[in-house]
């Protein structure tokens, strides 16, 4: 069983904090307003306990958008909201007059976009600290319960670093997930990767 | 060679695309452009080639667009770009009548890294989505009007019985969790088949969509509910209101609808058409469908007990002290 050391804990959530700071300059510039993106706790965990993770949480339906990416390391990235939270993520993007009490296409493409924006910068941050490269899928954005997310599919012996993530729109607070999915071996080398630039920093 | 498409058939087959299809290279120049590109952007193709992309588009400067490519074209990441938060990002038209008017199509921006070694670093891929969102726009604009037709009653404009059931269902738990009163007003047009009869109904359907509009200027509008009823009979729902307030209330309604001034010939109590009120207030504690219905039949009683005691009249019933008391 895998597990970080907490220097690794530590450089991987300035890593990420750093991503998600900078898709929040992104999500900024679309709206015209000030988007607040942390990340504020960063946790290795084994797929099953994600699972329960998820299960446990008071709403049972979610709005995800996934994207895969390869490259030194393969990981399936998934940004998971409950559903009213995505609603309300969507209605502060997209102005006041959406009153719609589910998302239609329309409001799932601009989902759809901003995971792909978090999930971009989350990554292209971990590529320019670490020097390597990814290639990546486009993004796909889908609803389910906890029964058919696709975090909850997937090979048992997957790891899943897991983020929670803290947005702020117009002083609303929303609340989600990044999760991404490795496999053992994926995991090891994501890992590899950030001991070479601990020991490049002079750190470990 | 079997299976090798050759450079001039593949240029074609992008030439025939549905979609806009802009190839840049690693330094954000054009390296080629499609027909239907040209024909949406009225720049021809040999007029793109080789120029800068943000030369050629000064849209996308500091735009989403702008990193999008970045990121192809640095980070080998793909990006979307969705109608709903960019909508019309490129000058792109479907007619020249719309270039005339300024009226942009409405676009899904692909931009996809390009992996092979070829100078070709970033394709962008542009979709015309301008019948998908007008689509979108009447689906949301029926679904409105469905949604007014099941919730409003349909000669007054107030709410209806259905939207009544459900705004007090809510209302109570609101109440319950707040620790706030729930106050509820029962308002019934004196005689009023006697009215129908004397005038016809066009003229009670007219009286009643007076009546309506009169209770609906009384009220709160984004915190109180006026709702049909029934036939000749209307209630409001009125979130945190006070025992003295929901009397003078339901006084200042009775007066309301008296000053109308609506002759009515039918009625022995007086030339006008009058109204009877029952109104209470209850603060919500125990389980919501019991207590609702103690609340409605609160107010229906103090209703009852206007009529009883000669219509053209408001009566409070106290759920405290099982009383009743004379509003004004």
């Amino acid at each position: 069983m895998l597990s970080l050391s907490e220097l690794q804990h530590d450089a991987l959530g300035e890593v990420f904090n750093i991503g998600v700071g900078r898709a929040a300059a992104s999500l900024s510039q679309i709206v015209n307003d000030e988007v607040l993106l942390t990340a504020p706790d960063v946790s290795l965990v084994h797929i099953d306990r994600a699972a329960s993770l998820l299960r446990s949480s008071e709403l049972q339906q979610f709005s995800s958008v996934s994207q895969t990416f390869s490259g030194p390391f393969e990981a399936q990235a998934l940004l998971v909201f409950p559903e009213s939270n995505a609603l309300e993520i969507v209605r502060l993007m997209l102005g006041p007059h959406i009153t719609i009490g589910e998302l239609s296409e329309f409001e799932q493409e601009a989902m759809c976009e901003i995971g792909n924006i978090i999930l971009n910068a989350c990554m292209s941050s971990l590529a320019d600290i670490f020097r390597i490269s990814f290639t990546s899928t486009l993004p796909l954005h889908r609803f389910g319960d906890t029964d058919n997310l696709p975090v909850l599919e997937g090979d048992e012996d997957q790891m899943v670093l897991l983020l929670q993530v803290d947005m702020v729109i117009s002083q609303q607070r929303i609340r989600g997930h990044i999760l991404f999915l490795l496999s053992v071996v994926s995991m090891s080398s994501l890992l590899a990767c950030l001991d070479d630039y601990l020991v490049s920093q002079g750190l470990a | 060679m079997p299976g090798n498409l050759g450079r001039t058939s593949l240029r074609a087959v992008i030439d025939s695309l549905e979609v806009g299809v802009i190839i840049l290279d690693s330094e954000q120049r054009i390296l080629h452009s499609n027909r239907w590109l040209a024909l949406r952007s009225g720049i021809a193709a040999e007029k793109m080639l080789g120029r800068s992309f943000a030369e050629a588009f000064a849209d996308v400067a500091n735009s989403r667009l702008e990193q999008a490519i970045r990121h192809a074209t640095h980070d080998r990441l793909p990006s979307l770009l969705s109608p709903a938060l960019h909508g019309t990002l490129l000058p792109l038209y479907q007619t020249p009548e719309d270039r005339r008017r300024e009226k942009r199509m409405q676009q899904m921006i692909h931009v996809l890294p390009l992996h092979d070694d070829s100078p070709a670093s970033c394709l962008i891929q542009i979709s015309d989505m301008t019948a998908n969102i007008s689509r979108e726009r009447l689906l949301r604009q029926q679904t409105e009007t469905l949604r007014r037709s099941t919730t409003q009653d349909a000669l007054t404009g107030v709410a209806n019985r259905r939207q009544f059931d459900e705004t007090l269902a809510t209302e109570f738990n609101k109440a319950r969790q707040n620790h706030q009163p729930l106050g509820l007003i029962m308002v019934d047009l004196d005689l009023f088949t006697a009215y129908n009869t004397h005038y016809g109904r066009a003229q009670g359907d007219a009286r009643l969509l007076e009546v309506a509009d009169a209770l609906q200027d009384a009220i709160r509008p984004t915190v109180d509910l006026v709702a049909r009823y029934g036939g000749d009979e209307f209630a409001l729902i009125l979130p945190g209101i006070s025992q003295r307030q929901i009397c003078q209330l339901a006084e200042n309604l009775r007066l309301r609808i008296t000053s109308l001034a609506i002759p009515n010939a039918a009625n022995k109590l007086g030339k006008y058409l009058t109204v009877s009120i029952g109104s209470t207030v209850m603060l919500p504690a125990g389980e919501a469908e019991a207590d609702t219905h103690t609340l409605l039949s609160s107010a229906d009683v103090a209703l009852y007990q206007a009529k009883h005691d000669g219509r053209n009249r408001a009566i409070h019933f106290s759920l405290e002290d099982g009383g009743f008391k004379l509003c004004g």
